[in-house]
């Protein structure tokens, strides 16, 4: 009877210990891998419990290769059952690109949307290039998406999540010592002038919609801002912005206008940087920064436009309109010129007609003085421009015709300098100071249409000339001609 | 009272013996027939000649040689030296007229077969002369020192180049170094004002001497009742005639198309586009560029300037292979060569020059 009971015993523990081996895991039953890394309670093993391929059905083995349906970790980890251990290097790359550029595995398999060519944007992007090592590129997948936690990025969790990718870029990008092997030009505060932008602020407040690094750069083909074809490169800035600023959708509910871009596209800036490619002038980042975007202010617009136009920010900052201006709490540079739309400020902007500024402020009656001197700083650079044309046309007229009129064309350049200057001294508001330089270029003008008329009546002169040398050619020739019959028909009659 | 002119005469001639050489140039005669219009050429070539000589030496009054002055100096000449645009002008379009009254010369000695027996010593001093205009063609084009000049320059001493065997030497002899610099200009201006005139100074002496010694020649076919004329005074007086009208042509030429001065040189700019020669080389320019790159072993280039090479070296030669002629026969082979050689040069420097 107690042998019985015994067997009974036994046959019920064995039952146990089946069920609990069946039910410790169906896993373990298919990936002997996870059974004991598991129970070995390690971290990769831990994280891939809610790794997005575990959720998937991959097994450890498909990333390191081996046999994970033997218990004998010998031949489990064997190198001729294909293990091949801990990706490392360019191998992590490969590895995840066997599955993620392979179209009947991700398509058809996994029936995932996810784009196949991530792997090959990657390889040409500025993180694909050598790495001071020499053997593998400086960046690999799972620099950012992690190893054995990889999640959607659509969960807030995922490092590559909107709300969690600054922190995620900062980590190479912030350390000063990892970015000096790399690239030591690039500054490492990109981090920092983020989060006190406004997308940076939004995106901490868990504005997801606030543009984090993806945005701007592109994520697995980033090239480097001095690339051509890079989204940050100074020609495609205001179209990378405008992915988002320019979608009204996109943009409700955030109170800011969505037409800059199509303003900025046809403002000078926006002419000389997209029709012209004029690397100089400024794309959206110039006057709002880049990682520290922010809208300047009526306290800083004159410093960020002051930041090319130097001396016209200087001259208005010592000119009776700053105070003025100060005063009335308006945009500096912006009250007269506008800011995205800003176009070539022609003479018009200046006087008093209808499409002058100055008379917005400066009335006829409220405001005599200013009038008066807007209108007149106006009739002096007309007068400028239209003796520069005048000189321009005359020196024109005598290369046209042949005369060696280099040294006068030479000099227009003063003139055309002193129209220049003029037009920033308007900056100082002062009617003195800027007939100064409107009567330097004047007297340049008078010099060059002087020299220029002198050489179209020289060019009459020279004319004249030939025509009477060529009459006392002709004569000599003509009388010539009589001489040799003269003699020629003596000799004939003296022959006869 | 006897005039001036006579007094002055008289007192030379007491001291040099003057009246054997006027009773030599009375006796004298130029045949007169069809072909008698070719024979002013010569001395339409000698008169432009001597407005180069002339204008040349004015020029050398103001014209600074050298990297940094030749430019400038040349727009100091033309704006503001008195006439100073007016000598540079003459200088650069006689010189021009100069070449093509040599080819019309040349070609006429050709057709008329006048190098023969026993003038040829007087058609290989022409012909060297000839080469010798061309190359100050070549060496003056490059002293205003302008952007056109310098790589028609880097051009022309890249085609020498190509030559075998001594092409490199060549081409770094004509340049004075590997590139064009102004080392190549301070050789340019030296070969133009002092080598290239003494050399055609010899042989115009020579060219001269012969031709007044051995007469004009008379065509083939006209026979021994050939008419003829004084040279003097009635042939010179007809030259002179001539030589007013050319004087008259290179004034009006300069006054009305004064030669451009352009843009200075810089060897860092970019080639302008369509860069072409003078038109006197354009003809083996237009047809390098058409010969292909290869033809059977040889590189196209270089097989382009050995025909021309042999080519000019034959035709310098023709006295001393013409057999027809030297044998009284009317040489109707050399006569198309010279046709297909007009038309050619005429064609392709037409083509050259509307490319």
């Amino acid at each position: 009877m107690a042998v019985v009971r015994h067997r009974s015993l036994q046959f019920v523990l064995w039952v146990i210990v089946a069920s609990i081996a069946a039910l410790t895991s169906s896993v373990s039953a298919q990936d002997q891998c996870r059974a004991c890394h598991e129970a070995l309670g390690d971290a990769p093993s831990t994280l891939f419990k809610n790794d997005i391929h575990a959720g998937m059905g991959l097994s450890c083995a498909d990333c390191h290769g081996g046999n994970p349906k033997t218990e004998d970790m010998e031949a489990a980890m064997n190198k001729a059952a294909g293990y091949i251990g801990v990706p490392k290097g360019d191998g992590i790359v490969k590895a995840c690109a066997r599955c993620h550029s392979s179209a009947p595995i991700m398509v058809k398999k996994f029936n995932s949307l996810l784009p196949l060519n991530q792997a090959e944007l990657l390889s040409t992007s500025v993180h694909g290039t050598l790495s001071t090592t020499g053997k593998e590129a400086i960046a690999a997948c799972t620099n950012c998406h992690g190893a054995h936690g990889i999640l959607k990025k659509v969960d807030p969790a995922s490092s590559v999540n909107a709300l969690n990718l600054p922190k995620t870029c900062a980590k190479c990008h912030s350390d000063a010592r990892y970015m000096r092997t790399y690239s030591p030009a690039l500054p490492i505060d990109q981090y920092d002038k983020y989060r006190m932008s406004v997308h940076g602020k939004r995106n901490i407040s868990g504005d997801s919609k606030a543009a984090e690094c993806a945005n701007c750069h592109g994520s697995h083909g980033i090239l480097s801002a001095k690339d051509v074809r890079s989204s940050v490169y100074p020609t495609n800035i205001p179209a990378t912005c405008g992915v988002c600023h320019s979608d009204a959708q996109y943009m409700r509910g955030y109170g800011i206008p969505s037409d800059q871009l199509e303003k900025f596209t046809r403002s000078v800036h926006g002419v000389a940087l997209l029709q012209k490619k004029d690397l100089g002038a400024p794309a959206c980042n110039k006057c709002h920064g880049n990682h520290g975007a922010t809208p300047p202010g009526v306290e800083s617009i004159s410093k960020v436009c002051g930041t090319c136009h130097a001396l016209n920010a200087d001259l208005f900052s010592k000119s009776p309109h700053k105070k003025a201006f100060d005063q009335k709490n308006l945009p500096e540079c912006e009250t007269c010129h506008g800011n995205h739309d800003i176009i070539v400020a022609t003479n018009k902007l200046l006087g008093v007609t209808q499409d002058a500024v100055c008379s917005r402020c400066h009335g006829e009656s409220q405001n005599p003085k200013g009038y008066a001197a807007a209108k007149g700083m106006r009739a002096l650079i007309d007068t400028l421009e239209s003796q520069e044309q005048a000189a321009i046309a005359l020196v024109a007229e005598a290369e046209q015709k042949g005369m060696e009129i280099s040294e006068a064309k030479f000099k227009l350049r003063d003139a055309h300098q002193a129209r220049l200057e003029s037009r920033t001294m308007v900056h100082s508001f002062n009617e003195e100071r800027f007939k100064e330089v409107v009567d330097k270029g004047l007297g340049v003008t008078a010099v060059v249409r002087e020299e220029a008329t002198a050489a179209l009546d020289e060019y009459i002169y020279r004319r004249l000339g030939l025509g009477l040398a060529t009459l006392a050619i002709t004569i000599l020739v003509v009388s010539l001609y009589l001489y040799i019959r003269k003699i020629e028909r003596r000799q004939a009659t003296g022959a006869k | 009272m006897t005039p001036l002119w006579k007094r002055l005469y008289d007192w030379v001639d007491e001291r040099v013996e003057l009246g054997g050489l006027v009773e030599y140039m009375g006796k004298k005669y130029v045949p007169v027939h069809s072909h008698s219009v070719w024979y002013y050429f010569g001395g339409v070539s000698l008169f432009l000649f001597i407005i180069q000589v002339t204008t040349g030496i004015l020029l050398l009054l103001y014209y600074k040689s050298g990297e940094e002055l030749a430019f400038e100096s040349v727009q100091f000449i033309t704006s503001k030296v008195r006439f100073g645009w007016l000598i540079r002008s003459v200088h650069s379009w006689a010189a021009n007229l100069f070449i093509l009254a040599a080819f019309i010369h040349m070609f006429s000695v050709y057709f008329t077969r006048a190098y023969r027996k026993p003038r040829e010593i007087t058609w290989i001093t022409g012909m060297l002369m000839f080469f010798l205009a061309l190359f100050f063609g070549f060496s003056g084009y490059l002293l205003p020192w302008n952007e056109l000049a310098f790589f028609a320059t880097k051009v022309g001493t890249d085609i020498a180049g190509v030559i075998p065997v001594v092409g490199k030497s060549v081409m770094i002899f004509l340049r004075g170094g590997e590139d064009v610099t102004g080392a190549t200009l301070s050789r340019m201006f030296g070969f133009h004002i002092a080598i290239l005139p003494g050399l055609f100074t010899v042989c115009l002496g020579i060219h001269l001497l012969l031709v007044q010694r051995q007469g004009m020649s008379e065509p083939e076919e006209s026979g021994h009742d050939v008419k003829t004329m004084p040279f003097f005074p009635n042939f010179l007086l007809r030259d002179l005639l001539l030589w007013l009208i050319v004087l008259n042509v290179v004034a009006i030429l300069a006054v009305l198309f004064p030669w451009e001065l352009g843009q200075k040189a810089d060897a860092f700019a970019p080639a302008p586009a369509g860069i072409k020669p003078e038109w006197y080389f354009l003809f083996m320019f237009q047809t390098l560029k058409y010969i292909p790159a290869k033809i059977l072993f040889i590189d196209g280039e270089v097989l382009g300037i050995l025909v021309f090479s042999a080519a000019g070296l034959l035709w310098t030669l023709v006295p001393f292979w013409d057999r027809e002629t030297k044998r009284g026969r009317r040489a109707r082979f050399l006569t198309y060569v010279g046709i297909v050689a007009v038309v050619f040069i005429i064609s392709l420097t037409i083509v050259g020059w509307l490319s």
